[in-house]
Order: structure tokens, then C-alpha cells, then sequence
């Protein structure tokens, strides 16, 4: 069987941008290649300024490249036809503000081409998905910044694209918001559909992603799959429930026993601070 | 593959334009840009009780009213079409840029053109549904007031024992300072004059950097438009001034470059109560049309290449 | 493509979107202009007197309402007795609205009517300066009315008005020369007629005028036959005139019995004549009209101390008069 058509193609890219008053040109991304296949969850980390939103912008034929090219499932970004496939949130969108949940699903829907029953049900489907159901016929202006990211997640749904681009979906937002976002990435990631995010919050990226790239001033320095590049090689973790102390110093007699291995720590695994809060905070809600 | 969505048919650039063109309409009218037509209907009415001091002899009672509720209501209406017209073009793509909304509608298969346009369309509705509005109440005013002196004067005649010919002169002059077809097409040369200054504002806000630059620089060659005409003649008649080659090319960009407004003066003859011909207003339409589909596509030009 | 390039383009583009346009609006403007529906353009003294911010709305397509704020300004000026200041404002407007008929007659009147009169009034000046002042306020309201005309070919009503100006006895003693200023009327008049939209009244307007007119008798009598005609014209001056012209063109005529004819009574005729006699300051032409009171008096046995032609004629009212002291 071929391979498939990557739904990422990103080869060589360079940008550079004239500096206001200098003549000079700063390289914002240099000669970087990504190549994301169907289906992946991808994340762009890098530190603000890195460059990670001029690659998204390339891709989706906001900047034209000053060199190298870019492609969604085979297509030029250049051309309106790349677009048909991808959904785009922006980082800190502000979406029109008159406009209600519901009326920004459906203008972003009619411009994709969707009209009568498929649209109306597109939005209802859409708008229980990223839950907002409540908040269908509220005007956006009254939204608040994790709902306007969930919103703006939905508008990038709409016509059921391939591909979806999120740029830092959960920049500004509160630990709750934030874990609903990653729950409906996890959902899109069920779906097979290909997401293509960047961010600076690295916890956040190791939980979704499966692939990742660093790029630092503008140059990919590391890229690849995820548990590839965050396992410790020589290193094992067992985690076990309920031990006795017996247990416990018969495990690490047996390591002492060991000829190569050592024991390097044990104790309790601890919460994340995240974990922590999230608990704490959405008991008897959620779950 | 394993997507199992079916695919969408990506609409005509027609419908797309429609879109945006409904959208920019009710943002704008979300914005409570039709509070002015309040102020217009007190300007309209008000102008009715302008009891102006003047003089005038019994037989022309109150034509000056009407001729007064003509000009401050096309006056009125030439300020706000043009003022809206610019003010909202040059408002609405920075707006888009600014708040990161153009990034999500470019991100949609939704090529720049239709976006431009779209924005124009949208503009030149919401300044053609003020118009009508506005035209609407003026018409109404007019035709109560010159249907009230025309009572009043065919009265003032009867009782001086004017012979019935003089009445009918007084009649036919009467009513043509009233309500009648000329009028409406002063209201649309006005329309069709904003619609080229919202052009120009679109084409303008392309490369410029902020809106009241865009603001600023449209108001100026609306400004110049009026009274370009006399830059054409200078080039066309330099041979009798015996202006310098320099002056004479000076006149000829200039008079290229910015356009023309003169023709549309067209209103004030109205007012006045001219007839205008349907041919004028035809070829009035049709000159206005191509000043808009040119800036339109001059736009493009600079937005296509434009990077966010 | 390089951003010089990209302008490059724009801008050639721009001239040729300008090359091709430029004819259609001139051929336009020369359409509306020959129509009368563009004003000429701006002169440019026009410019220089109205201040920058009404210029700039002038300019804008506004000129009519700017006209009409001017006309505020010279009504102003008008009861503050500024008469210079209310002839420049009316320049403006006429600049601003050359087919609004009413600023053309409103400001010729304010000069040759009001500020006329009140040189009259106004004792402060020597009674030259004031008799100068008088006569050069209704020499610019006729030239103003006449360039409105010039401006308004078609316009009955302001031909009417320029010729009801000098045939008016408080003006047309201005004129060095009464013959070509009722000449002058009668040709106004006489557009007006020809325009097709004129009321009857002008035609016989046109009659009044040309039958004061030295030298042009047979014409007025001419017309004077065509408008009796009609009995709808048949006013007490039309047939008074009537008869001075016939007795004019036959001095031997029994205008006596004519004047019956006319008014249909002696009565009538009496009274009619009587009133035509005493008309002196309007400069009617008087032939045969003592000799037919006379006769009358006579059918009618009116005592000679009773007789209209033994009452004194009105006392000369004139500029003679005004400037005297």
C-alpha cells in the first residue's frame, strides 16, 4: 500500500521579515521541515518568539514563504483550495463580538459552503461537543476566555476538516477550561483527525501529543515521537498500590541482589499541582 | 484514508461574498450606526419649521420651505452617506486585523476577494438602507408640506381672481419643487457618490496603517474630487492659459490620479428643481460603477500579496 | 513580487483607469452643463470669500445648503442696513445656486428696492451723495437681475420682474433715458411671453411698457388691437391706452365717442379717463384723452368747476423732489 498523503508537508521553510526601521531582514523561521501524517497529534513547543506561529501562519497562506514550501494534504498553502481541509484557531482570538455562539458557528459555516439542515445540525453538534449549549444564543462579548477558546475550537470544526491548527488553545486559560480543551483534543485525536498545535506549556503537549517538535530561534533542534524523546532508556518506574513495608524491602533486596541494576529512589508518586486542583475543584461536577 | 466525511461543496464566490457582505451589515448595524437616522428625521422635520426670515411676495408662498426641507435633507444625507461610508470601510478591515478575525476567515476556503468585497458590499448596503430610509421621510415631509401650499396658494389665487393659467404655472412650478422622479435620483447619485468614496476607503485601508489615516486621506480626495474638474479643463484648455508643459502634466496626473466628483453637482440642480434626465442618471450609475469595481480590484491587488 | 513593483503596477493602472474615464466625465459634464443642470464652475473669487470651513462644504456638494445659511446671513445684514454686505453675500449665493430664481430676485430687490429707499430716507448724507447712492443701488439691482437672467434664459418670472422694475415710477427715473428703459421693459416682457409659460398678465405688462415708449406707437397699437381682442384683458389702462393710441395714429379721431364704444357707458369712460389723467408719475401717453374728457363732462353736464381737467394733477413726486434738500 502507498504511503498516505501527509496532512503536514513543511519543507525548507525560511521567512524573514524587514526589521521597521533597519534595512535589515530578521529570520524569523529558518529552514524548517515537518511532516505530519494522518491521524497524528503534533506539537510545536518553543519558547514565545520562536517562531512557531509563523510556521502555522505559513502553513495556512497568511505569510508567504521567503522560501521553501508548505502543504495540507498535498496542496499548496498558497492556494484558497488548501484551506478546504483545515481549521484554524488563532491564539487569543477575539471573535465578532455582536455575534452569538450560535450565529459565529453558522457565519463561519455558510463561508465553508454549508447552508440549510446540514449547517443547523453541523452547529448543534458542534456546540455539544465543545459544551455550550447554554451559552448557544449569548453574545460572545459576554464569554469568557475558556469558552471563547472553545468556541473559536468549534469554528475551526466546522466543516469538518482533516486537520485542525491550534495556536496556544489554552493561552489565559483556567486549569478547568484548560483540561476541557485537552479532553476535546484527546476527542478530535479519537476521531482521526490530524491536530497540529503549538504551545509553550510543555506539561500540556506531553499529555496530548504523540509526535513533537522544539524549535528554537526559529530552527527545529529536536523532532519526534513523544515517549521516543521523553523515555530515560536505562531507567525503569514500577508504581504499585497498597505495599507493604515487607514488600518494599524485599523488592529492594532483590535490586541490591542485582549485578548492573541499582535502585535510584522510591517513595510516594506525587500529584501534580494540576491533578491536585482539579480535583479538588470540580468534585461532584464532572465525575 | 479513513476520513469518513463526505465532502462539502465549497460555494460560489457569490454566495461567500453574501455572507460577508449580511455580516459586515449587521455588525455595523449592531454598532447602532442607525441612531443617526433619528437626527436625520428631527433635521427632516425640524426643517419643515424653519420659518426662515424671507421675503417673498404671496405668490410664492412657501417655496422656499420646500426648497429648505430639500437641502438640508440631501445635505444631511450627502454627510452621512459619505461619512459612514468612509468611516465604516476604513474601520471594518483593521478591526478584522487587529482582533486576529481575518486570520479565522482566511483560514476558511474563502479567497480575498470575496472577503474585500464582501466588506464593501456589506457597507454599501447598510448606506443604501439608510438612504432609502432617509428618503423615505423626506418624501413623506415633502409631499404634506407642497401638497399644504399648493392648497394655500391655488386659495391665495382664487381670491385675487388669478385667471386660471396663471394658476396652473403657479401649479406645475409648485409641484416641481414637491416630491417627483428627479429627486429620487438626486437620493441615488448620492448614494452612488458614497459608494465610490467607500471604494476608495477600501482601497486606501489596504496599505495604510491605521483608520484615521484612511479616514483623514479619503475625506481629503473626496474634498479635491469636487472641484478635480477644473484640473482636467486647465490641462484640456492649457493651450489658451499658456500654463508650462510642467503645469500642464501636473494637471493631467492629477486629474487621472484622483476622481471626479463634479458631475454629481448633479444634486444640487435637483434641488433647485431641475429635471434630470434618466440617461444622466444611467450614465451617472454607470461611471460610479466603474470607479468601484476598479478600486475593488485595485484592493485586491494590494491585499492579495498583503501577509498577517 | 517586489513591493516597488506592486506599486509600480497600481499606479499605472490608476492613470490608465483615469485615461479611460476622463472622457466619459467630461462628456458628461458638457451633457449636464447644456442641460442646465451643472452649474458653471466655481469662480474662483467665489473661493476666496467664503470662508475656509463653508468653502470646504461648498466643495463638498453641499452648495445649496451653504446657500442657504449665506441667505440668513444677508437677511442679517439686511435689517442691520448693511447694503454692501447684503449685495457681497448675494454674489455668493448666485455663485452657489445660480438656478434658484428666488436669491436672483431677492437680492436684485434688497439693492434696487430696499437700499434704494433708503438712500431716500436717509438724511445723514448730502442729498448728491444720497441722489448717487440711490441711483447706483438700482442700477446694480438691475444688473444683478439681469445677470440671473443671463443665467435663467428660460425664467418667465425673473424677465417679469426685471421689466415691472423699470417701468416702476419710483425707479425708472433713475434711467438717463426713459425711451430705452421702456424699451427695455417691453423686450424683458416680451422674453417672458416667448418663454410660453409667462401668464396673460405679462402680455399686457409688455403692452404697458411699450406703449410709454417714444417712437414705438404703431407696435403698442398693434398689440394693444390683438390683446382687446380677448375680453379677459379688457382692464380700464388697456382700453384707456387703447384710446390714446388710435387718437395718436389718427389726431383727427372723435375720441369722445371711441371712449363710449370702449367702456360701453359714458359713465364709465368718464371715470376711466378721469383716472388715466391723473395717472402722471407712471408716464402714460395722454393723446386725445383731454379732449375726450371734455366731451364727456359735457354729454354728462358736468359743472366746469366739478371737471377733472380744472383738478390739480398730483404734485411731481420724484428724485427731483427727494434730493431737493
Amino acid at each position: 500500500m502507498a504511503e498516505p498523503t501527509p496532512a503536514v508537508e513543511i519543507k525548507g521553510l525560511v521567512k524573514d521579515f524587514k526589521t521597521s526601521f533597519r534595512r535589515q531582514m530578521l529570520r524569523a523561521v529558518d529552514d524548517v521541515s515537518i511532516r505530519i501524517m494522518p491521524g497524528e497529534v503534533y506539537g510545536l513547543i518553543g519558547p514565545n518568539g520562536s517562531g512557531k506561529s509563523t510556521t502555522m501562519k505559513a502553513l495556512l497562506g497568511l505569510v508567504a514563504p521567503t522560501s521553501g514550501n508548505c502543504a495540507i494534504f498535498g496542496k499548496d498553502s498558497l492556494k484558497v483550495d488548501s484551506r478546504n481541509d483545515v481549521g484554524f484557531l488563532p491564539e487569543n482570538p477575539y471573535f465578532y463580538k455582536h455575534l452569538s455562539g450560535a450565529e459565529t458557528l453558522r457565519f463561519y459555516g455558510k463561508l465553508c459552503g454549508l447552508k440549510g439542515k446540514r449547517l443547523d445540525d453541523r452547529v448543534s453538534e458542534l456546540l455539544a461537543l465543545v459544551d455550550l449549549e447554554n451559552a448557544r444564543d449569548r453574545r460572545l462579548g459576554g464569554y469568557s476566555k475558556g469558552m471563547l477558546q472553545r468556541i473559536g475550537l468549534a469554528q475551526a470544526m466546522i466543516q469538518e476538516p482533516r486537520l485542525v491548527i491550534l495556536d496556544e488553545p489554552t493561552a489565559g486559560v483556567d486549569p478547568v477550561g484548560s483540561r476541557q480543551i485537552r479532553d476535546l483534543i484527546l476527542k478530535l485525536r479519537e476521531r482521526g483527525i490530524t491536530v497540529f498545535l503549538c504551545s509553550h506549556l510543555l506539561e500540556q503537549v506531553q499529555e496530548v501529543c504523540d509526535h513533537v517538535g522544539i524549535i528554537f530561534r526559529g530552527k527545529m533542534v529536536k523532532e519526534g515521537r513523544l515517549d521516543d524523546l521523553i523515555a530515560i532508556e536505562d531507567q525503569t518506574e514500577i508504581i504499585i498500590k497498597d505495599a507493604s513495608p515487607e514488600l518494599i524491602s524485599q523488592i529492594t533486596a532483590l535490586v541490591g541482589n542485582s549485578a548492573t541494576a541499582s535502585l535510584v529512589r522510591t517513595g510516594k508518586p506525587r500529584t501534580t499541582l494540576e491533578r491536585l486542583f482539579l480535583r479538588e475543584t470540580t468534585q461532584g461536577k464532572d465525575s | 484514508m479513513s476520513s469518513t466525511t463526505q465532502p462539502i461543496a465549497r460555494g460560489s464566490h457569490f454566495n461567500r461574498i453574501l455572507v460577508i457582505a449580511g455580516h459586515a451589515f449587521t455588525q455595523l448595524v449592531r454598532m447602532k450606526v442607525f441612531y443617526f437616522l433619528a437626527v436625520f428625521a428631527v433635521i427632516a422635520i425640524a426643517s419643515n419649521f424653519f420659518d426662515l426670515p424671507q421675503h417673498e411676495g404671496p405668490e410664492s408662498i412657501g417655496m422656499n420651505v420646500l426648497r429648505s426641507i430639500k437641502s438640508w435633507s440631501l445635505g444631511t444625507m450627502t454627510l452621512f452617506s459619505v461619512v459612514l461610508s468612509i468611516v465604516a470601510t476604513a474601520l471594518l478591515l483593521p478591526k478584522d486585523v487587529e482582533d486576529r478575525t481575518l486570520y479565522t476567515i482566511l483560514a476558511k476556503p474563502v479567497p480575498r476577494i470575496d472577503y474585500l468585497a464582501g466588506k464593501l458590499l456589506g457597507v454599501l448596503i447598510l448606506v443604501f438602507v439608510s438612504l432609502a430610509m432617509m428618503d423615505v421621510l423626506m418624501t413623506v415631509v415633502l409631499q404634506i408640506r407642497s401638497s399644504m401650499i399648493l392648497t394655500q396658494q391655488v386659495a391665495m389665487a382664487q381670491s385675487q381672481g388669478w385667471p386660471q393659467d396663471a394658476i396652473e404655472s403657479l401649479r406645475a412650478e409648485t409641484a416641481q419643487h414637491g416630491p417627483n422622479w428627479a429627486l429620487q435620483g438626486a437620493v441615488f447619485a448620492v448614494f452612488l457618490r458614497a459608494s465610490i468614496m467607500a471604494s476608495l476607503a477600501l482601497l486606501i485601508s489596504t496599505f495604510s496603517t491605521s483608520t484615521l489615516f484612511t479616514t483623514i486621506i479619503s475625506f481629503l480626495i473626496y474634498f479635491i474630487g469636487h472641484f478635480q474638474a477644473d484640473a482636467r479643463d486647465a490641462y484640456l484648455q492649457a493651450g489658451q492659459a499658456g500654463e508650462g508643459v510642467f503645469a500642464r502634466m501636473a494637471a493631467l496626473v492629477f486629474s487621472l490620479v484622483l476622481p471626479d466628483f463634479q458631475n454629481f453637482n448633479v444634486i444640487d440642480a435637483v434641488i433647485e428643481g431641475q429635471a434630470m434626465p434618466l440617461m444622466v442618471l444611467v450614465k451617472l450609475s454607470l461611471i460610479g460603477l466603474y470607479y468601484a469595481v476598479f478600486f475593488t480590484i485595485a484592493s485586491w491587488f494590494v491585499f492579495a500579496e498583503k501577509e498577517f | 513580487m517586489k513591493a516597488w513593483q506592486r506599486n509600480g503596477i497600481l499606479l499605472a493602472a490608476l492613470l490608465a483607469f483615469g485615461a479611460t474615464r476622463l472622457p466619459l466625465e467630461k462628456s458628461l459634464g458638457d451633457e449636464l452643463r447644456k442641460g442646465g443642470l451643472a452649474p458653471p464652475p466655481l469662480e474662483i473669487g467665489t473661493r476666496d470669500k467664503i470662508g475656509q470651513t463653508s468653502s470646504a462644504v461648498a466643495l463638498g456638494g453641499l452648495r445649496t445648503l451653504v446657500a442657504t445659511f449665506l441667505n440668513l446671513r444677508a437677511f442679517s445684514f439686511f435689517q442691520e442696513q448693511r447694503w454692501d454686505d447684503v449685495s457681497d453675500t448675494f454674489e455668493m449665493i448666485v455663485d452657489l445656486a445660480p438656478r434658484t430664481r428666488y436669491y436672483w430676485e431677492t437680492g436684485s430687490w434688497h439693492s434696487a428696492y430696499n437700499a434704494a429707499s433708503y438712500y431716500i430716507n436717509n438724511s445723514n448724507m448730502p442729498s448728491l451723495r444720497r441722489k448717487e447712492a440711490w441711483r447706483a443701488a438700482i442700477y446694480r439691482g438691475r444688473a444683478f437681475l439681469e445677470r440671473g437672467i443671463r443665467n435663467n434664459p428660460s425664467d418667465w418670472s425673473l424677465l417679469s420682474t426685471l421689466g415691472f422694475m423699470l417701468t416702476d415710477a419710483n425707479k425708472f427715473p433713475a434711467f438717463r433715458d426713459p425711451d430705452a428703459t421702456f424699451t427695455a421693459a417691453a423686450d424683458a416682457y416680451q422674453k417672458a411671453v416667448d418663454t410660453g409659460n409667462a401668464p396673460a398678465f405679462v402680455n399686457r405688462a409688455q403692452f404697458y411698457a411699450l406703449a410709454r415708449a417714444k417712437g414705438r406707437e404703431k407696435e403698442a397699437l398693434a398689440l394693444a388691437r390683438a390683446l382687446y381682442a380677448d375680453p379677459k384683458n379688457r382692464l380700464p389702462t388697456l382700453r384707456a391706452l387703447l384710446l390714446v393710441l388710435e387718437a395718436h395714429e389718427n389726431p383727427a379721431l372723435d375720441t369722445a365717442k371711441l371712449a363710449v364704444e370702449l367702456f360701453e357707458t359714458p359713465e364709465r369712460a368718464l371715470e376711466a379717463l378721469s383716472g388715466h389723467w391723473q395717472r402722471t408719475r407712471e408716464r402714460f401717453p395722454v393723446d386725445g384723452v383731454a379732449g375726450a374728457l371734455g366731451a364727456l363732462e359735457k354729454m354728462l353736464a358736468v359743472p366746469p368747476e366739478k371737471s377733472i381737467l380744472n383738478k390739480p394733477l398730483q404734485l411731481p413726486n420724484g428724485p427731483d423732489q427727494w434730493f431737493s434738500k
